[in-house]
């Protein structure tokens, strides 16, 4: 018994659509970047899902790829948003009003 | 089919019924007199201590924890690598060598810039973080969140 | 399952040898400066240079290519397209690297990180020119935008960190987007490499649903790297908010990057899709050149008017887009390379009027700088007469090209919405020399006046004045390089 596979795509696109909307509407700087990664990691699942569909190992060899990279988005925008919450005591990204948005 | 899962349902319904249960029995039946001591956080029978304007945290903490998640998330490649290894033979070596030597040379940049340094005040050149945040002035944030 | 992936494909590492150079070169500055934290920056500075020059070199050496089109288990290609948008890309950083030597000296904020940064963000641009799979293309946008964050950030100036914030979460959410079209692309085709996917489209054995998808999502990660309405939010803050140097670099070196595998993807593996994706383009194209000429009026602030500028251009590289096939690539070409040349000389002349770190970019600054110094006022003159398109420079000739490009393949509403966007946006870069030449100056403060810095700024005066005079000594090179073979 398989789960079909566009059970884990329907799924990915949920995922990566709540991760969207996150981004859209949250505030916090740091919550935004948490939907971000929320939305990549909907790819991820994805990614693996079209890789048992397709029966070859692209996917998967994509998906850590994407995780390593993800991990590397993460250390620098911590490290920006850190920066940015020393300078200006906030991670709204409302109050970063200098530049206007 | 769906029945594979029952088990798992009726467990998750067990689960729930009884954490609910049990915390609403005791709100319900117990006495509500709270004093200070009380509501203080449990933190292992010391002292809660507070700084003030907020919760302050070194830098450093930072700084380290985002130097793991890099190494860390390096040796995601060792693993296909030890699936196809006997397969892969002197290529596969020579390629992890390679992966690795450049890692390394990260290390050995972070080392060198004073990212892993705890003690002494953090030096002006940066670590893998974006200059400002190492800047003597600022070896402590509050916590963003 | 796994026995595809353990035969391990011919190693051939020349055709990403520029890459192998710029990395090296880097990591060899990087460990340089962490070792030896008192180097000058000159030194720095002088291997970063030759380093690009030995990366050019071996790009140069890769335009008689006689192997296989892709090579890497069809990872990178092998065409002269991508040895062009390489050179290019090669020429970018090293104006980028002159300017920010001069630029952090006077401003009291040298970092040696400076020099390794631009050097992995121009190995992630031109790595991204030669990509021939979907993963690589990926890797390499991340590459250069990563480093692109940090590079905004990198002054302590609180618009420079603002800015870098906003970059970095709208860049971020891009790449999300990408890496979802990436996913569409291999989920429809059951391949990342793009001549797979192309057969796969043309051979109708892919699912066109999620082939349509996939061109979206990409063209949706794409938008926000060229900047293309509705997706440029985070230029004009980015490109005010950075440093000028940085701004120059990423201003030119992301657009021709990011074009450049916006066209080996559309013309590669989209190619069998090319009548659905065509009027997406020409709508994005048409919004991107009104919206960007129209909100360029409204600015003060000389680096976002630029930047809103850049917004519009990015919508006349679309415009030839429209136009698939060799004209259409060879005129993008010759777009962006003008492009690059006029937006970094113009950036240029912002850094040397602000005499020390950011200031003094606000229009009114800009008031009577002929009185100033007149090779200042001169040379931005021809910058913005180049970006209107005027002739005799360069910006004329690309739009010509890329109009002519275009009404060859039917697009003529297209052009008609272009060439009355270019009218508009005359207007805002004229302003800015009735500013110059015609007002007095409002307060007496010096511009730059040193003159290494200056002689770069005329390097793209002269080339742009070169290739608007005489075109056809690059024309010829690009017509070659418009082939893409895969």
């Amino acid at each position: 018994m398989k789960t079909p596979i566009s059970y884990f795509v329907v799924l990915s696109a949920v995922l990566f659509a709540i991760g969207s909307v996150g981004v859209l509407v949250r505030k916090n700087a740091l919550v935004i970047f948490m939907s971000v990664e929320l939305q990549l990691n909907a790819v991820n699942l994805a990614l693996v899902a079209f890789s048992r569909l397709h029966g070859n190992l692209n996917g998967q060899v994509l998906a850590f790829f994407s995780m390593v990279v993800a991990a590397a988005e993460v250390v620098v925008g911590l490290a920006i948003i850190v920066n940015v919450y020393r300078r200006m005591h906030t991670a709204n990204v409302d109050d970063a009003s200098l530049l206007r948005w | 089919m769906l029945s594979e899962y029952l088990p798992i349902a009726v467990l998750a319904t067990l689960a729930v019924l009884f954490g609910v249960a049990s915390l609403g029995v005791s709100a319900l039946l117990r006495p509500n007199r709270p004093t200070r001591a009380k509501l203080a956080p449990y933190e292992c029978g010391i002292e809660p201590a507070r700084l003030p304007a907020g919760e302050r945290f070194p830098v450093k903490f930072y700084v380290v924890a985002m130097l793991f998640i890099i190494f860390d998330i390096e040796t995601i490649f060792l693993f296909p690598w030890a699936v196809g290894f006997r397969q892969l033979g002197l290529f596969g070596l020579a390629e992890m060598a390679v992966f690795i030597a450049l890692v390394f040379v990260a290390y050995v940049y972070v080392w060198k810039s004073g990212g892993l340094d705890w003690r002494e005040p953090a030096p002006r050149r940066a670590a893998a973080a974006p200059p400002t945040a190492l800047e003597p002035e600022a070896r402590e944030v509050v916590r963003a969140g | 399952m796994l026995a595809q992936f353990l035969i391990h494909p011919p190693i051939q590492l020349g055709p990403i040898g520029p890459e192998l150079v710029l990395t090296g070169t880097a990591i060899v500055v990087l460990l340089g400066a962490a070792f030896n934290p008192r180097i000058g920056h000159s030194t720095l500075l002088l291997v970063s240079l030759l380093g690009l020059a030995g990366a050019a070199l071996v790009s140069i050496g890769l335009w008689d290519w006689g192997g296989e089109l892709t090579v890497l288990a069809g990872m990178v290609a092998t065409d002269r397209f991508a040895v062009v948008a390489r050179l290019i890309l090669l020429g970018i950083a090293a104006m980028g690297l002159v300017y920010g030597y001069h630029y952090f000296r006077r401003s009291g904020e040298a970092r040696a990180e400076f020099y390794p940064l631009v050097l992995f963000a121009t190995a992630g641009m031109t790595l991204i020119a030669a990509a021939a799979d979907l993963i690589l293309v990926f890797l390499a946008l991340e590459i250069l935008s990563l480093s692109l964050y940090v590079l905004t950030g990198i002054s302590a100036r609180l618009s420079s960190v603002e800015g870098s914030m906003k970059y970095f979460l709208l860049g971020a959410f891009s790449s999300a987007f990408f890496l979802y079209g990436v996913a569409m692309a291999y989920g429809a085709t059951g391949s990342t490499r793009l001549s797979a996917i192309a057969h796969a489209l043309a051979g109708q054995t892919g699912s066109l649903g999620l082939a349509l998808a996939a061109v979206a999502f990409l063209g949706i990660g794409f938008g926000f790297k060229v900047a293309a309405v509705p997706f440029h939010m985070w230029t004009p803050d980015v490109y005010q908010g950075a440093p000028t140097p940085v701004t120059a670099f990423m201003a030119a070196g992301t657009k021709v990057a990011a074009f450049a595998a916006l066209i080996r993807v559309l013309e590669t593996s989209f190619q069998p899709l090319t009548l659905d994706w065509t009027p997406l383009v020409w709508t994005i194209a048409a919004v991107t050149v009104v919206a960007g000429s129209l909100i360029a009026i409204a600015q003060t602030d000389i680096k976002r008017m630029l930047a809103y500028s850049s917004i519009a251009h990015a919508g006349f590289v679309l415009i030839a887009l429209t136009a698939a096939g060799q004209d259409g690539i060879s005129a993008a070409l010759f777009y962006l390379l003008a492009y690059a040349l006029m937006v970094l000389g113009a950036f240029g002349v912002v850094m040397l009027v602000s005499a020390r770190g950011e200031g003094r970019t606000s229009l009114a600054s800009y008031a009577g700088l002929y009185r100033r110094s007149r090779l200042l006022a001169g040379l931005l003159t021809l910058f913005l007469l180049s970006l209107a398109g005027i002739p005799p420079t360069a910006g004329f000739i690309a739009k010509v090209n890329v109009f002519r490009a275009a009404v060859a393949a039917g697009h003529w509403p297209l052009v008609l919405v272009g060439v009355l966007a270019s009218v508009v946006a005359a207007f805002f870069y004229i302003r800015v020399m009735v500013l110059m030449y015609m007002q007095e100056p409002q307060d007496d403060a010096e511009p730059d006046r040193s003159p290494w810095p200056r002689v770069a700024v005329a390097v793209p005066a002269v080339l742009t004045l070169l290739f608007g005079v005489f075109p056809g000594i690059v024309l010829g090179v690009l017509d070659k390089a418009a082939i893409l073979r895969w």
